[in-house]
């Protein structure tokens, strides 16, 4: 048996799928500051067999939570002399372009513990001063004197020459063994210093935690079952071992909100969709992504705490390549001072939760907006909802300014909340260059099913699912996940100069290296599977494109081939190619994946009929136009399946509500995923 | 309002918001495409879209120093091409000149793009960028001793790039012949135009979603909505009359300093800053027109009505600007205006220094005050092949009420500009940078500390390197506030490869550096908020165990004595009398 844990904000998500095919859910509150007792729980209160685990894959939210709550370690950092000051410096800029109070984020290291070493290097390499062993021995005792429980290691060029770097945390491990410590090319080998020192500040900062907490949940599996084989979820869309996510535990950062994406991704397989737009609505965000031929997408462009007001960190380690916004099921509705109808980034949150929840929250949400235009019923809330309340909210704070009936407020901040995200659906498809034609939407989270079918329209899409267990979807991706490692490195090189022989030779470092850390997690090289990329631009650009090297061939012939991809890949993303200018390539990638056998999923039968299915018919204000319409309610479950619905059509699980319009064709595939057909626009 | 009852008001919120995200694509477009790192790094452009009479619907900004440009130029276009079938879709208007619709210096080049819908204008497409290269007597172009304008570089009068559709080859071979780096100059002339091309097309795409008249009237409602909010916040401020002196140091060619004046009143519905009485027009490039000297202002009126807010013409009808034609701030052709952004700044500066005091939770005290620009160019030490660095310095600004200033930032006129990094510079470039730290030169103390300016060294790895430098703010030091300190001002120094050491200066000319020199560019510190011995002597301490001040600093401008290995402190008697 497989089993998926995923710690969220309020709930703990367990998925299982068994030998048979089978599969099941389980949800139990999640358990700060002990986090694995939760685990634990939920192992338990779903009746999971723990002792019959074979793999146990868990995503986890205990680094970020370290990150935004300020909780690490007392950490020191070393750095090249004359640049100690990086992290504060940062790179200078101010997003909140007009405000000249403007407070820059303050680094996770003071100044006190920023020190310096004489050592240098030039951007070839090469070693203009050598390391001052003398040095770091000082600083070893200046940091002791300190308490500093981990040590960041962060050299000017360390991502082309590693040596001094290695040198030092030699040096630190044979005077100080106890310490934690860590270097910048162990982490990231791309350029720009600022974003790799505070990439390994981080992964300093956040290793006792990562360690403490990995330990711990170990320990407690094992009194359970010392068999099973325990993963843990990256940012990458991939897995990896306890004991190798220890040594990196940034790639921790997004543990659980990737396995979503990677998860449409995997059910896009299965079910002969290779594009998909991936969309997650939860409580206070929406998030997005776009699959193409099957890939999940990653880059290294990620930050925590930026907004467009805010510069925030960044974290150049590999990232599903997500896009969030601050628009969810819990987020207010407001006036601005103007009288503008806003919907979120500020949200109720699970307490005190929407005023539907009745638990003291006095701001209408989208959720109470999708209760008054009886998307929501007030019979499937975990809580007693008093309906008079909701609407005297939305009575008071929207309808009345503006001098209409509650519903059409309600469904105003619907259409708002809804432009919102699709302001972000179309960042990631339209924006760069693909038409969401050619694309199928797999919504999930509690919200997603809800807003996808109207979105989908609004984008001219032809095809919504809403998966299987789609409010725990994101463990349900975790259950299909392999082992997966991204090695990204800077390489500058034009390819007019370019030498098949040396990139070749880079290629097989990279391949050596990802044989030993699979080598390490018990995967043998036959499992091994590799996809190269190489980051491009045009010579004198800074910004680059990811550009798919099928083959990893680079022989004369198929230099010429590379190039026309670049041109293709930079006029689809910018409508535009320079077929004169140089090209050059930045960053070599290569993602390695560690292939691990899956579980089949069986398809379900069900005796049952549409009948069966049907609870209720209930009036739901539609827009466009603006109406009520009596609309046939039913059970997800009952559903039969390859029977189709015609909407206008609501289907109700637990969490989770699925909303089909006027024109929309509805049924419930073998494998119990709901595929909604939309009408040619 | 005819057109506003028509449609409801979600559907008006939800085009306007589109409308920003058009802006927001056509802005990071230009920035993923350009070729110069004054576009991709500086982030020294802006684009956005106006109405068929150029008033500002968005505008996405790197820098604020464009806030209100865009519009001169689309006005500048109606104007000359007023007549009935002068514009056609496909056209792209190309304009740099300072004078007319350009407004800053002629490194910025604008496209304007009319946008057509149903065979009717509806609005234009607008961007503006700093090329790296427009020709002039040195690399670069903008320079500090130029005289006259034609020094300068190639000058765009509002004229046709493209007309329906087709680029005029006449024009881009011009500009490959007269610019010492021209596949830069045209790389960033064609991320422009792409970018353009994307607004034309998210326009008309809204036009076909909504209709035409829906667009219109979420144009109007947009406006009004920028309107009402700074109105709102008009009448929170203090009324009356604010003045303030000051003045821009040098022209750059050894004359200055040259004084200047602004009168502020504010009243229930209006925000005037008359600037009246200030140096007229000087020989050197500091000179701005008067759209420079709008731009200016209207940055500093947005820092105080709403920070907040996205931008747009509506923002600003209670706003007025009066200067002397001809002044320094109003200047006419053909007076040289490359260094334009130092007088922008010094206005800028004095609405600042007028109102701080009466506004201690929107402004701070003073920051560096400076764009400090370096060009540095000369021949790569490996490949032989030229480079040209063209980049802002970083410095510190004011603390204020309840708050430090913050270190390392680029001046208010910049904005969402980067530095670029040592390991880019060094790979690039023919030079080493020695450091790259914070300066801690004991200025800005106060309640609430100044940030810290920066230190950064450029090695020539090659002979026969240039260097021109404008560090602006050289003899006037940033104002604290209540007490609190000055701050420090901008410097560099040039350490001669045989240890001899030149400075400090503050705007230089192509000064001449050779293998092993090494260029030491010190940014200013900001003002501070508040007496120095009202901070608590904790915070002290930190600053000591973090040497940002030294111990002798904390006994005597603090009035706390530190012990320098325990840290443990002892507040000196100097504190109480200052409580």
């Amino acid at each position: 048996m497989r089993v998926a844990t995923d710690i969220g904000g309020t709930f703990t998500d367990l998925v299982y799928v068994d030998d048979e095919g089978k599969i099941g859910i389980g949800k139990s509150h999640t358990t700060p500051p002990n986090f694995e007792k939760g685990v634990i729980n939920v192992l338990k209160e779903s009746g999971v067999d723990i002792g019959a685990i074979s793999r146990f894959i868990h995503g986890t939210t205990v680094i970020i939570n370290a990150l935004t709550e300020k909780k690490g370690a007392k950490t020191g950092l070393i750095t090249t002399k004359g640049f100690r000051d990086v992290l504060e410096i940062a790179r200078g800029n101010r997003p909140d372009l007009f405000n000249v109070r403007y407070q820059k984020p303050e680094p996770f290291i003071e100044r006190y513990l920023r020190q310096e070493v004489e050592e240098r290097l030039n951007y070839k390499g090469e070693v203009l001063t050598p390391l001052n062993k003398q040095g770091v021995e000082e600083i070893v005792k200046y940091f002791k004197k300190e308490n500093v429980e981990a040590i960041a290691v962060s050299y000017l060029h360390a991502y082309v020459n590693p040596k001094h770097e290695q040198e030092t945390v030699k040096k630190i491990k044979e005077l100080w063994p106890e310490v934690v410590v860590t270097a910048s090319h162990e982490v990231t080998k791309e350029w720009r210093e600022y974003e790799r020192t505070n990439t390994v500040a981080l992964n300093a900062y956040v290793m006792p935690t990562a360690t403490t907490y990995i330990n711990q949940l170990q320990r407690e599996l094992t009194e359970y079952n010392d068999k099973s084989k325990n993963y843990i979820m990256q940012s990458n869309g991939g897995t990896t071992t306890f004991e190798e996510v220890k040594k990196v535990p940034i790639n921790m950062v997004e543990s659980g909100p990737v396995a979503g994406i990677y998860g449409a991704a995997y059910l896009g397989n299965l079910i002969g969709e290779k594009n998909i737009i991936a969309f997650d609505i939860g409580g206070t965000t929406a998030k997005c992504s776009l699959v193409e031929d099957g890939e999940v997408k990653i880059s290294t462009d990620y930050y925590i705490e930026k907004d467009d007001r805010n510069a925030g960190y960044p974290i150049k380690v590999p990232v599903v390549d997500i896009v969030e916004i601050g628009n969810g099921g819990g987020s207010i509705a407001w006036l601005d001072s103007a009288g503008s109808l806003k919907v979120g980034p500020e949200s109720a949150g699970a307490v005190p939760g929407p005023v539907a929840y009745g638990q003291g929250g006095k701001e209408p949400t989208t959720t109470d907006a999708n209760l008054l235009t009886g998307r929501l019923s007030a019979k499937n809330f975990d809580y007693n909802v008093d309906l008079e309340k909701v609407k005297a909210a939305v009575a008071e704070k929207i309808a009345k300014p503006f001098g209409i009936s509650v519903e059409e407020a309600a469904l105003g901040i619907i259409r708002v909340a809804n432009s919102n995200m699709l302001n972000a659906l179309k960042l990631i498809s339209i924006r760069r260059g693909h038409d969401p034609q050619d694309f199928t939407m797999v919504a999930f989270g509690g919200g997603g099913s809800m807003h996808a079918t109207a979105l989908a329209k609004e984008l001219g899409m032809k095809k919504v699912v809403i998966p299987i267990a789609s409010p725990v979807f994101s463990a349900w991706g975790m259950l299909m996940t392999d082992l997966r490692h991204d090695y990204i490195k800077t390489y500058i090189k034009r390819l007019r100069n370019l030498q098949a022989k040396e990139i070749l030779a880079e290629w097989e470092e990279i391949e050596k290296v990802a044989f030993a850390q699979f080598a390490n997690e018990n995967i043998a090289k036959e499992d091994v599977e590799f996809h190269y990329f190489a980051d491009m631009r045009y010579l004198g650009q800074e910004h680059t494109v990811k550009v798919p090297l099928p083959e990893g061939d680079w022989s004369t012939g198929h230099i010429q081939k590379v190039i026309e991809a670049f041109h293709e890949l930079h006029e689809k993303n910018f409508t535009f190619r320079l077929d004169d200018t140089e090209v050059e390539i930045v960053n070599l990638h290569v993602t390695a994946f560690g292939k691990i056998d899956k579980p089949e999923i069986s398809k379900i039968s069900r005796q049952s009929t549409i009948e069966d299915a049907h609870i209720e018919t209930r009036q739901v204000y539609f827009e466009n136009p603006n109406r009520w319409v009596d609309t046939p309610v039913y059970q997800r479950e009952l559903l039969p399946i390859n029977v189709s619905v015609d909407g206008p059509a609501i289907v109700e699980e637990k969490s989770a509500v699925t909303v089909v319009y006027e024109g929309q064709e509805l049924i419930v595939d073998e494998y119990g995923n709901l595929i909604i057909e939309l009408e040619e626009n | 309002m005819s057109a506003q009852t028509k449609v409801d008001p979600f559907t008006l919120e939800i085009i306007k918001d589109s409308l920003l995200a058009v802006g927001d694509e056509m802005f990071i477009a230009l920035a993923k495409t350009s070729m110069s790192p004054i576009i991709y790094e500086v982030l020294d452009y802006a684009s956005g879209l106006t109405d068929a009479k150029g008033q500002l619907l968005t505008q996405g900004n790197g820098v604020t120093g464009f806030i209100g440009m865009l519009s001169t130029m689309v006005k500048q276009t109606v104007e000359k091409y007023g007549q009935e079938g002068d514009l056609n879709p496909g056209d792209i208007i190309v304009i740099n000149d300072p004078y007319g619709g350009g407004g800053s210096h002629l490194s910025d080049v604008g496209l304007v793009m009319p946008i057509f819908y149903e065979g009717e204008l509806i609005a234009f497409s607008a961007n503006k960028a700093h090329w790296t290269e427009v020709g002039g007597k040195d690399p670069g172009s903008f320079t500090n001793d130029s005289t006259e304008i034609y020094q300068e570089g190639l000058q765009f009068p509002c004229i046709k790039l493209f007309e329906a559709g087709k680029v005029n080859d006449a024009i881009v071979e011009m500009i490959r012949a007269n610019v010492r780096f021209p596949d830069l100059s045209l790389g960033d002339m064609w991320a422009q135009v792409a970018a353009l091309k994307t607004g034309e097309r998210r326009l008309q795409e809204l036009c076909h979603k909504h209709g035409k008249e829906s667009i219109l009237a979420a144009i109007e409602y947009l406006l009004n909505h920028g309107e009402t909010i700074s109105r709102q916040e008009l009448k929170k401020l203090p009324k009356g009359t604010f003045t303030a002196k000051g003045y821009i140091e040098t022209d750059g060619i050894g004359n200055g300093p040259f004084p200047i004046q602004v009168k502020v009143t504010i009243t229930d519905d209006e925000f005037i800053c008359d600037f009246r009485g200030s140096s007229p027009q000087v020989p050197g490039p500091v000179n701005t027109s008067y759209t420079g000297l709008l731009s200016a202002i209207r940055t500093i009126f947005l820092a105080i009505t709403n920070p907040d807010q996205d931008v747009n013409d509506g923002a600003f009808r209670p706003l007025k600007v009066l200067a002397d034609e001809g002044s320094i701030m109003s200047a006419k052709r053909p007076a040289p205006t490359s260094n334009y952004f130092e007088t922008m700044l010094g206005c800028t500066d004095l609405v600042w220094k007028a109102l701080a005091p009466h506004l201690p939770n929107r402004l701070a005290a003073a920051h560096l005050l400076s764009v400090c620009s370096v060009t540095l160019s000369g021949n790569h030490h490996d490949t032989d092949e030229p480079f040209l660095i063209v980049e802002p310095s970083a410095g510190g600004w004011g603390g204020g009420l309840n708050q430090d200033g913050a270190s390392g930032q680029f001046c208010v006129l910049d904005g969402e500009t980067y530095n670029v990094p040592v390991e880019v510079a060094e790979t690039r470039y023919g030079v080493l940078i020695d450091e790259y730290r914070l300066r801690t030169d004991g200025a800005g103390a106060g309640e609430f500390i100044g940030g810290r300016g920066v230190v950064r060294s450029y090695r020539a790895l090659t002979d026969n390197q240039s260097a021109t430098i404008t560090y602006g703010r050289n003899k006037f030091h940033p104002w604290g506030i209540n007490g609190g300190h000055k701050g420090s001002l901008n410097e560099f120094f040039v350490h001669r490869r045989d240890g001899q050491v030149e400075g400090p200066f503050g705007v230089y000319p192509r000064y001449p550096l050779h293998k092993n020199d090494v260029l030491k560019l010190m940014t200013a510190t900001g003002g501070g908020y508040g007496n120095p011995l009202n901070r608590p002597a904790e915070k002290v301490v930190k600053d000591v165990k973090n040497e940002y001040f030294t111990i002798e600093e904390a006994r005597m401008i603090f009035g706390v004595e530190i012990d320098p290995d325990t840290f443990e402190y002892k507040e000196l008697p100097a504190r109480k009398t200052a409580k």
